[in-house]
């Protein structure tokens, strides 16, 4: 049980494409400065959640949200600007999705959108978001290559660090290892430790060792429905609901 | 076993026929650049004259002397009589040189050399009290040409101008119609042939059924000499008695000029030599020499000279300019139109109904010909809106019509950036407008870029929407409504007006190394573009 107010607390949430239904009366809250993994078989709904919490689902057309999301007692779909949300609940993708721009460029991108100028600013943003990646002695010396130009492994985390740059207070985390090599992996949960001390994280996850390396709590999703949550190691050694335990057990998904 | 040798044998085959197609395909692309450009660099005309290629410089004593910033390197009978009667008042269609006429004879200069009487010297001539005088003049005025005697030594300004004055001259009879064509012209290596006794009858040539009868002009005479120097084997084939064989009446031998004349006029079929202007040549019929012509085409003058004459003179260095001028204005009105509206069309409009006739319209104007939207400039631009034939009304055109192409490729180009970078983008926090203005459009650079390189290519080619909408002039464009041509119009009037193939040719190498220039330089910046974004 956590003490401390949740960061999020999402209450009978449901949402949907056009006439179809894709999440079904989600509640759950987030606790601040730990790793929430949502875990789930494809297309069980866990990546358009993840998308609710930074509005990413407004992009789409036709989509409707009934429910309240409540980000530190706010309602997100009411009382923010989707603008401001985002740059407070950063997002990094399953796909590393570096600008064709320089290593430079790319981790001031976001200060420069929100209208930080000063190149003596900036040039410290870059190498302090770097360093907090780990990735700045790798990169140090071809900041002006094009960030394209980085393995599969440092293009993720540099654009982790491209989302920190934005000095955002939430990171979601969509998938993030699953187009890397173990090693990169391995990188990037190490990685995850060190940010929970000054973020919330929340990740969606394929792969459930994943979870139960990284995460403080694990949502389980089914068909649009969150069917268990809990400590993780809970959810993991007691399962208190049959199918969450077929899933973790391997006999299907 | 069998299976896998005859799948390997198809592919073979296959790889084969691809290859050949390609070869072919990329063979093809080269022969036309290498004739544009060949014809471009190389001149090669066929002109017809009413004389053969002998040239002298000495008319019975007397010689013509010009200034050389004339540039005229040899001139036919014709033109040396015309320059001394009015016909030719300025070099342009003798040398390209916009100088006028001044023939300057002295005195003493027999008129009757010319073929002409001395009332028959034009305004443009001037009597000298001696030839000192005549050639002193020459020597000082640009556009002079002087008769002076033969021995008379040159200034450095002056050159001798070598005549051709000689004629293949036959019996009226070879000219006279048959079979509802004459024998008006041959290449001058049937001359040769004729002259050289090859020829048995005037049919092998495309004349009457008339046996060929060369007169030969009496021994030590002047035109026995030409006759030697324009058909050196002549002189073996008569004395190897070719001529007994076969006709022995093939060459008819004279022993004075008066002979040599009867011969020529009284014997039907008769073929010689003869000059032009002289008393016997107006009672023969002369045949017109065609020869082909060959020298450097495009020169550097060419290039900064502006043109003048409708283009027969002068270079192309105002249009250059002009076409230029055109291509900026064209591509600073359609570059900024066309990407914005692929912009909405991709990144704002909702996709539905709407979009799709939008799109499906864009296509079809994509498709129209251009003669079509120059209709239309024309009527619009030019008459409705009252702008009058002139760069706007060119430029407007040209933008509706490259429009089409701009908006396609850049939409082309933006669909493929990828949906991850503009969430990458928002997701950080970041406006749609930033998002298009600062990632999606710098990641489609290089596809927009290509784009704009074709469209530029189609306008810096048009012709038919341009020449009721922009106009013909060639003057340094001076204003927005002042009417202008460019190289392409340029190329298509003087083909169009029959100025010059050569010029046209020339004209095309430049048009065609200007986009050459153009696409090497877009290149390089795409590379600029791909290197800085790593793709």
């Amino acid at each position: 049980m956590s003490t401390s107010t949740p960061k999020f607390s999402v209450s009978n949430l449901d949402l949907f494409y056009g006439q179809c239904q894709a999440l079904f009366g989600i509640s759950m809250d987030i606790d601040p400065n730990s790793v929430t993994a949502l875990i789930g078989p494809s297309g069980c709904g866990k990546s358009t959640f993840l998308r609710v919490f930074n509005r990413m689902n407004d992009l789409i057309d036709g989509v409707k949200i009934t429910g309240s999301v409540c980000y530190d007692g706010m309602d997100v779909y009411s009382d923010f600007d989707p603008i401001d949300l985002r740059q407070k609940i950063g997002m990094v993708f399953q796909k590393p999705n570096p600008f064709p721009m320089s290593v430079r460029d790319n981790i001031a991108y976001g200060p420069r959108v929100h209208g930080t100028t000063g190149k003596k600013e900036l040039e410290e943003i870059v190498e302090t978001c770097i360093r907090k990646v780990g990735l700045w002695d790798e990169v140090k010396d071809r900041l002006n290559k094009s960030a394209l130009s980085l393995s599969g492994g440092q293009q993720q985390r540099l654009c982790i660090a491209r989302s920190l740059a934005v000095a955002p207070d939430v990171l979601l985390m969509d998938e993030p290892t699953s187009a890397l090599d173990p090693i990169s992996t391995g990188k990037i949960e190490d990685l995850l430790q060190e940010l929970k001390k000054s973020y919330t994280i929340i990740i969606v996850t394929h792969n459930m060792q994943q979870a139960g390396r990284v995460s403080d709590k694990t949502a389980f999703f089914l068909n649009g429905v969150m069917v268990e949550m809990g400590e993780t190691r809970q959810i993991f050694f007691t399962p208190t609901d049959k199918r969450t335990e077929n899933y973790i057990s391997g006999r299907f998904g | 076993m069998g299976n896998l040798a005859s799948r390997q044998r198809a592919q073979t085959a296959a790889k084969f026929l691809i290859r050949i197609a390609a070869i072919l395909t990329i063979a093809m692309l080269f022969l036309i650049i290498g004739f544009i450009l060949y014809r471009g660099f190389w001149s090669s005309n066929q002109m017809e004259y009413p004389v053969i290629s002998i040239s002298e410089t000495n008319m019975d004593g007397w010689k013509a002397v010009a200034n050389r910033k004339n540039k005229a390197t040899e001139l036919t009978f014709d033109q040396l009589r015309g320059l001394f009667t009015d016909n030719y008042i300025d070099w342009v269609n003798i040398s390209s040189r916009d100088y006028d006429v001044l023939a300057l004879y002295p005195a003493d200069f027999p008129a009757p050399i010319l073929g002409i009487s001395r009332a028959d010297f034009g305004a443009f001539t001037q009597e000298c009290s001696d030839w000192n005088e005549a050639l002193a003049m020459c020597a000082s005025t640009p556009g002079a040409v002087a008769m002076i005697p033969v021995s008379a030594e040159l200034p450095a300004t002056c050159e001798e101008l070598p005549v051709r004055r000689t004629i293949f001259a036959v019996h009226p009879s070879v000219t006279e119609m048959f079979d509802n064509h004459m024998l008006r012209s041959l290449p001058e290596t049937d001359m040769h042939s004729v002259l050289s006794g090859k020829v048995r009858s005037w049919t092998e040539v495309g004349g009457p059924d008339l046996p060929v009868r060369v007169v030969l002009p009496p021994e030590g005479s002047p035109l026995a000499q030409a006759l030697a120097s324009y058909v050196p084997d002549a002189a073996e084939t008569i004395t190897a008695g070719v001529n007994d064989a076969g006709s022995p009446e093939l060459f008819m031998h004279t022993g004075s000029m008066v002979e040599y004349e009867t011969a020529l006029l009284s014997t039907p079929g008769s073929v010689g030599l003869s000059y032009s202007g002289s008393p016997v040549s107006g009672s023969l019929s002369a045949i017109r020499a065609v020869r082909t012509e060959q020298g450097p085409n495009l020169s550097f003058a060419f290039l900064y000279e502006a043109p003048k004459m409708s283009g027969k003179i002068g270079g192309i260095s105002t249009i250059m300019i002009n076409t230029l001028v055109m291509m900026l204005v064209t591509i600073l009105v359609s570059g900024p139109l066309g990407i914005l509206a692929a912009v909405y069309l991709v990144e704002y409009a909702k996709q539905g109904v709407l979009v799709r006739i939008l799109r499906l319209s864009i296509e079809t104007l994509a498709g129209i010909p251009s003669i079509i939207f120059g209709l239309f400039g024309m009527l619009f631009f030019v008459n409705i809106l009252g702008w009058g034939i002139g760069l706007i009304s060119g430029v407007l055109t040209l933008t509706l019509m490259i429009l089409p192409t701009i908006i396609r490729t850049s939409e082309e180009a933006l669909k493929t950036v990828a949906q991850g970078l503009r969430e990458g983008s928002l997701a950080l926090g970041a406006t749609k407008m930033q998002t298009v203005l600062r990632v999606v459009l710098p990641a489609a650079s290089s596809g927009i870029l290509t784009g704009l390189l074709l469209a530029m290519g189609r306008a810096v080619g048009e012709t038919a929407a341009l020449i009721f909408t922009m106009g013909s002039s060639y003057d340094l464009v001076s204003g927005l409504t002042s009417s202008t041509r460019t190289l392409a119009v340029h190329i298509y009037l003087i083909i169009a007006e029959g100025i010059s193939l050569g010029r046209a040719f020339a004209t095309a190498t430049v048009l065609i190394l200007i986009i050459l220039f153009m696409n090497t330089v877009a290149t390089k910046i795409i590379g600029r573009f791909n290197s800085r974004s790593g793709t």
